[in-house]
């Protein structure tokens, strides 16, 4: 006789709990397709920057962006991109190249920046950088782009 | 013509209904009591308290054909109001048992166009549609609970008596069919499917950032399913089309209700109600019914107590802040500022419900709001403000950051 | 360093305010009951994604929001030694007395200094806007609180110190 019953935790086997991942539709792409859509991004990325263009640059990275499990190394190259281009921004330009952003941009530029400021590592981050971006991006986005965020289940 | 103004009550309104000639109106101001007003003079004045209930009630319809009031509550029931004479003649409102069997507490209740059935949507993740018995005079209910995968958060009813919208928590807005055989006669084919037994799903939907759909709504017609998310977005469904989705820069709207075909009334965190317009080809923001541009007080002002704010009443600006340095030890110096409590739209907290008021020739011209802040508004749908939301949130913010 | 205060600040403000989307909601799990979801965290789907504002390192708010309350945590900036005990010792004494705070928690989160939890019983009560500004003056007023405290602690050690030794020197 299993003496270990007591231990068994329950709530796995209850068919009415709703999973995470039942919340979301799951990102169509596999996850070797994902890492090399990241990398070719991380190149055009690149050669955006070198032109100047920082909107462009910006469209493509924000651009169906890696979600969901199983895509980390994606995620994480996704977000080192990101971060160079809102460095080299500088803080005039940033009201103009969000308003060029579409919505759905603007909601991941969001999801980004949170994430970005919730990371413990400070190497490349700068603090104020993202608080600036982030200011800008509320006035023109409205609190509206921050519901989305917390609501939205594809954690990036 | 101004909105009018009711402050029925300190306390929240979870939920209000008018009578159908708009005399009276059935309130719970957060408690376990329907408080019935009466309309006297331009005030509204209690005259009726229903308790019955044990717990919060959530939610009140009053069906303008017959009569009778269907109140829902957190603890798991339902009771149907009719208005009888007691043994002195008097008129009183009796309750009527409900079998809901329902687990779990009651969120949203809606009287069938008919009025022969009402729909009760729960936390038991499922919705009780009732129907009269009159062998033992009671209301039984059949559940529908298949796709439903957590609480129900609203509903609302297809004109044909049949269909019924659901929004739930689970993110999803669904059409479900509440064909109950011995109550309902067969319905003609809509455009959301025929031949539709009970607990059928007619269509499924979501907003694409998810979120908890907090109000749902059919169009008069029963063409177009409208919903509203938590992820401050509005979505138009006509069936056969993609999702019509407006996101917004405001908080999320709560409840919604359609004013003609093509046009509809939102309101929710943003303490004032936004109509929006379209056709099946693109839906967009028109304007709100509030004014908020108009500072109805010296609020926007914010130089301090040195500034010179409007004219009458006693120079409010400066006299306030010293009377609350005075009595209450408050100074403007130290932080948020004394004018500033005040919103600028006319609900101070969100408003939880709004329905049709009064309707001419199919269209509804007014709407009555309700809310968090106890105030009862009724509005005129054609005063649109086209100036623009402002976000309330991004007007205060600014002008608390020094 | 001060200039990056505002957009801080604005940032938390923003973000609470969309946090603060509070409704009625009842338990899904037991009948019956009505509890701050944050803190039942029963079923997943009530819950919101959680979102960090920081400043540096050292300095960080952590909004964990639902359907019908939210959880709100400060990380305070602790430089040295002594501002780690002093800031201890403040959040200690106001988390003692939380039940007239209201809208205080009784312990911290894991790695913070102090947590709010506000419900929608509280925003049904108070203004939201007026919250919000409550919980961005705590903000500011700590900080200041932390460095009067560390001053004052100071200049009374040296007068101590002082006092006591100019016997010594006479």
């Amino acid at each position: 006789m299993d003496v270990n019953f007591r231990k068994i935790d329950i709530d796995v086997y209850d068919e009415d709990i709703l999973h995470e991942t039942e919340l979301y539709d799951s990102d169509p792409r596999d996850p070797s397709q994902v890492l090399s859509d990241a990398r070719q991004k991380q190149v055009a990325v690149r050669t955006a920057l070198a032109r100047s263009d920082i909107v462009g640059a910006l469209s493509s990275i924000l651009d169906s962006p890696p979600y969901g499990p199983g895509v980390d190394e994606a995620k994480d190259l996704t977000l080192q991109t990101l971060l160079t281009i809102l460095n080299t921004t500088k803080a005039a330009e940033i009201p103009g190249v969000v308003k060029a952003l579409s919505q759905d941009e603007q909601d991941t530029l969001m999801k980004y920046l949170y994430k970005g400021m919730a990371m413990p590592g400070w190497g490349d981050i700068s603090g104020s950088v993202l608080l600036g971006w982030h200011e800008k991006l509320t006035e023109i986005a409205g609190t509206g782009c921050i519901v989305r965020v917390m609501t939205d289940r594809r954690l990036v | 013509m101004a909105p009018e103004i009711y402050n029925l009550a300190q306390s929240p309104v979870s939920s209000h209904a008018f009578s159908p000639d708009h005399s009276q109106v059935a309130v719970s101001l957060n408690t376990n009591d329907v408080q019935i007003f009466s309309k006297q003079g331009t005030e509204w004045v209690s005259t009726d308290t229903l308790s019955e209930h044990d717990k919060l009630i959530t939610s009140i319809d009053w069906a303008s054909s017959s009569n009778r009031i269907v109140t829902a509550s957190q603890d798991r029931n339902a009771y149907v109001w009719q208005q009888t004479a007691d043994a002195d003649g008097k008129i009183v409102w009796k309750p009527t048992l409900v079998l809901l069997r329902i687990n779990r507490a009651a969120t949203h209740v809606r009287w069938s166009p008919k009025e022969d059935k009402f729909a009760v949507a729960s936390g038991a993740r499922a919705i009780a549609v009732c129907s009269f018995d009159p062998e033992n005079n009671w209301w039984v209910s059949k559940l529908l609970k298949k796709p439903i995968r957590s609480t129900v958060l609203a509903i609302d009813w297809h004109p044909n008596n049949v269909l019924l919208a659901a929004g739930s928590a689970d993110m999803k807005a669904r059409v479900l069919s509440a064909y109950i055989k011995e109550v309902d006669e067969r319905p003609s084919p809509t455009i959301w499917g025929s031949k539709l037994p009970f607990n059928t799903i007619c269509g499924e939907f979501t907003s694409p950032s998810g979120g908890w759909v907090h109000t749902v709504g059919f169009s008069p017609s029963g063409d177009a399913l409208a919903f509203a998310s938590h992820d401050s977005s509005v979505s138009i469904v006509y069936p056969g089309s993609p999702v019509i989705n407006i996101k917004l820069p405001t908080l999320p709207f709560v409840t919604l209700t359609w004013t003609t075909e093509n046009s509809l009334v939102a309101a929710g965190h943003d303490c004032q109600p936004v109509v929006f317009s379209g056709a099946q080809d693109g839906w967009q923001v028109v304007g709100s019914l509030d004014d908020t541009s108009a500072a109805k007080s010296p609020v926007g002002s914010k130089s301090g107590y040195g500034g010179s704010p409007t004219v009458g009443r006693l120079n409010a600006g400066a006299f306030a802040t010293f009377r609350d340095a005075d009595s209450r030890g408050q100074s403007s110096i130290a932080g948020s500022g004394s004018g500033d409590t005040k919103l600028l739209t006319v609900h101070q907290n969100t408003i939880t419900s709004v329905r049709p008021y009064e309707i001419h020739g199919g269209q509804v011209t007014k709407v009555s709001t309700s809310g968090v802040d106890g105030n009862l508004v009724i509005w005129n749908t054609d005063e649109v403000m086209t100036s623009g939301i402002a976000s309330l949130t991004s007007r205060l913010g600014s002008s608390q950051i020094r | 360093m001060s200039n990056v205060l505002r957009p801080y600040l604005a940032a938390v403000r923003s973000t609470l305010t969309a946090a603060l989307t509070l409704e009625n909601f009842s338990s899904q799990v037991v009948e019956r009951h009505n509890k701050p979801e944050i803190e039942a965290g029963g079923s997943r789907e009530v819950l919101l994604n959680p979102l960090v504002i920081s400043r540096n390192e050292n300095e960080r708010v952590l909004i964990e929001p639902s359907v019908n309350s939210i959880r709100l945590s400060i990380k305070i900036k602790q430089a040295d030694e002594i501002e780690r005990i002093l800031c201890h010792k403040f959040t200690r004494f106001m988390m003692q007395r939380a039940e007239s705070f209201i809208v205080l928690r009784r312990k911290p989160v894991q790695g913070y200094d102090i947590s709010f939890l506000i419900t929608n019983t509280h925003s049904e009560t108070m203004l939201k806007h007026k919250i919000v500004d409550f919980i961005i003056q705590f903000m500011e007023e700590v900080d200041k609180e932390i460095s009067e405290m560390k001053l004052s602690l100071n200049a009374r050690a040296r007068i101590v110190a002082e006092s006591y030794l100019t016997a010594f020197n006479a």
